[in-house]
């Protein structure tokens, strides 16, 4: 039995594959309703103004139980520093990005720590690892395949995963939108690196069997994750990487690309993928619709089912919902808690 | 296609080369070229514009299609039985998880840019056609995924509906709207986010109230909505993909009343 860690303890073991004294319970995007209301938080200004982002970020910690702290909110400030359009969405709805560059050559970088919604996900961090320096205080990124997406637009990111496979000039193409995502990756991990952040969470959502070729994961998309993520170890920083949808068919490549966590979806069998994963680390996967609609025997049953099936964190499938009740995200942590009582 | 002379076959090769490289006039020549063989071509052309469709080749897709139109065939035959037929035919592979979203994406490009090339033909053929069943469709207010809206609408319009697109992020009034003003047969929905999905009974709602809802058929879906769900907000369906919202709506308008039954 391991004495009792603080939260941030039991995060970096679980990422560093040590023993802990109970699994830990992660979270990505954390914009909950509730919170927002309780911490008198208002729309919009919470996403650029770090007292109000990290008091909400907070409560995830505080109220709910949950051991890591997660700002920014949502995964389209990068888009919005590089001038693309964004809709500011509500405070139940995140923010989404509407516009898309016609070519690489467009995207210019080069302000994109002065921009005020990347400067505040950099105060956050600060400001979170001062209040909650017991937290592990997470970074919530978009990843080079998913930014590539955002800059030439999704679904132009869709058909060249299949062109880029057939013909060698659309290969160049690709090559030179994700080249551009990777410097502003690494741009944005080191600023994020600096000002303390315990682990970097990377959302390669786009990244996705159920929006690109599996065969163009392997051939680019593991090498892109890989890049980023060797950047963040040699910035000292522990990173994890999230892919949305059925990743059964390329949680093999997800496994190689260095990762210290994978985070995997309710669409992928928990015991399948720990299995093909090996000694990396596979957190998830509870239904987050459960988070507002659950009971508290479904949320029990998934959160037990993803443990019993060898995940070494408890995470939601996917960000969590913004009409997420206090209530069920309690007894989601205390789900785990007690499934650690009995399994450790 | 296997067993066709060999000078049919060869030709056929460079009919393909000379549509990848856009070689309009080429590709007129060579087709007259296979008609002067006597083979008959247009059998030929429907399978061969299916499997290019299936396989998203657009440059040898419209390059096949102004053949086809060469070889005699009709527009309408061109759509269904090569174009359309090979969007199905993807869609079905898809369905059984056989296939990838970014191939129905290139398929759906290759079928829209044969439908081009046919598009000025059928214009004339019009008034002689019972008028296709209109759906309006889009994604509901507050969501900006549409990708799969659109797949929708291509399977849809490979089966032969009219659809009017409003695009996403779509306030429910203009579903109303869109749906009085084209007289409507079907309201199709997509959302992707649990957040939105409000939206959809709210429409339904708006139906009811004004008087519409026996008027249209409503199809909801999009990865967080279930047939169960469906039946709850009093929608008429969730098909699970955009191939099988196509080959509902087809089964389902034979038992709805015509559009001036309903519509007056
Ligand atoms: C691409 C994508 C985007 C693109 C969308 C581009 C575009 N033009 O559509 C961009 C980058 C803009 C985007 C933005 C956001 N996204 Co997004 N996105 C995705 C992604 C990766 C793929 C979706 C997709 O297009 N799939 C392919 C299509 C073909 O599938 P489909 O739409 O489901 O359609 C099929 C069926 O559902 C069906 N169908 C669809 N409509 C209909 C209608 C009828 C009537 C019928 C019968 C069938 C049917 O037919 C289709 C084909 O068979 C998914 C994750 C994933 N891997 O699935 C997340 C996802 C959908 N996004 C999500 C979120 C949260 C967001 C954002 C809020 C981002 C953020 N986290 O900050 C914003 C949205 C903001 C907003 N207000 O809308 C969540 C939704 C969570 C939830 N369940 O609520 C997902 C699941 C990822 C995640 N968990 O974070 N996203
Ligand atoms: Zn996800």
């Amino acid at each position: 039995m391991v004495t009792e860690m603080t939260s941030l303890e039991r995060v970096l073991a679980m990422l560093n594959r040590k023993p802990v004294d109970r699994v830990p319970v992660i979270t990505g995007s954390t914009m909950v309703k509730e919170y927002i209301e309780k911490s008198g938080g208002v729309w919009p200004d919470y996403h650029s103004n770090a007292e109000m982002m990290v008091d909400v970020a907070g409560l995830m910690h505080t109220d709910a139980g949950i051991d890591n702290v997660v700002m920014p909110f949502g995964m389209f400030i990068e888009s919005l520093a590089l001038g693309l359009e964004v809709k500011m969405g509500k405070i139940d709805i995140q923010p989404s990005v509407r516009s898309f560059f016609k070519k690489p050559e467009e995207v210019n970088y080069d302000n994109f720590l002065e921009d005020k919604f990347v400067k505040n996900t950099i105060n956050s961090i600060k400001l979170a690892k001062e209040k909650y320096p017991d937290a592990a205080v997470t970074a919530f990124l978009v990843a080079p395949v998913t930014l590539a997406g955002d800059l030439m637009g999704a679904e132009n990111l869709s058909v060249l995963s299949i062109k880029c496979l057939q013909k060698e000039k659309q290969m160049e193409k690709m090559k030179e939108w994700v080249a551009v995502a990777l410097e502003i990756n690494k741009i944005y991990a080191e600023a994020c690196a600096e000002a303390g952040a315990d682990l970097l969470y990377y959302s390669d959502a786009s990244a996705s069997p159920n929006l690109v070729m599996p065969d163009f994961y392997y051939e680019i998309g593991v090498s892109a994750e890989k890049e980023i993520g060797d950047f963040c170890h040699k910035l000292g920083c522990l990173w994890q990487l999230h892919i949305c949808g059925d990743t059964t068919p390329i949680i093999e490549g997800m496994a190689s690309t260095g990762a210290d966590c994978l985070s995997v979806e309710q669409a992928v069998k928990m015991e399948e993928v720990t299995k093909i994963a090996g000694d990396v680390p596979v957190v998830g996967n509870v239904t987050p619709l459960l988070m507002v609609e659950g009971t508290e025997e479904q949320i029990i049953t998934e959160t037990r089912m993803a443990l019993d099936g060898g995940a070494k964190a408890s995470m939601l499938g996917c960000g969590t919902p913004p009409h997420s009740t206090s209530d069920r995200l309690k007894t989601w942590v205390k789900a785990a808690a007690d499934w650690s009582v009995e399994n450790l | 296609m296997d067993n066709l002379p060999e000078e049919v076959q060869e030709l056929m090769e460079a009919l393909d080369e000379a549509a990848e490289d856009e070689d309009e006039d080429l590709v007129e020549e060579l087709a007259q070229k296979l008609l002067d063989t006597g083979v008959d071509m247009k059998p030929v052309a429907l399978e061969k514009l299916a499997l290019l469709v299936m396989d998203g080749e657009e440059e040898m897709s419209v390059g096949w299609t102004r053949a086809a139109l060469k070889f005699g065939l009709d527009p309408f035959e061109i759509l269904l039985k090569g174009l359309a037929e090979g969007m199905g035919l993807i869609g079905k592979k898809y369905e059984n998880g056989e296939a990838f979203v970014p191939q129905l994406l290139i398929a759906s490009t290759a079928m829209y840019s044969g439908m081009e090339i046919i598009a000025p033909f059928m214009k004339q053929d019009e008034n002689s056609c019972t008028k296709p069943a209109t759906v309006v469709i889009g994604t509901v207010e507050g969501d900006v995924h549409d990708i799969g809206k659109s797949l929708v609408k291509t399977l849809l319009s490979a089966n032969g509906f009219n659809c009017v697109d409003l695009g996403n992020d779509v306030p429910s009034t203009q579903f109303i709207e869109a749906a009085k003003e084209n007289r409507a047969t079907a309201v199709s929905m997509s959302t992707l986010m649990t957040t939105t999905m409000a939206e959809m009974p709210k429409v339904v709602k708006m139906l009811e109230n004004e008087g519409l809802r026996d008027k249209v058929m409503v199809m909801v879906g999009g990865a967080p909505i279930t047939t169960q769900y469906a039946a709850e907000i009093g929608a008429d369906v969730s098909p699970h993909d955009a191939a099988s919202a196509a080959t509902w709506l087809k089964g389902a308008i034979f038992d709805f009343p015509s559009e001036t039954e309903r519509w007056g």
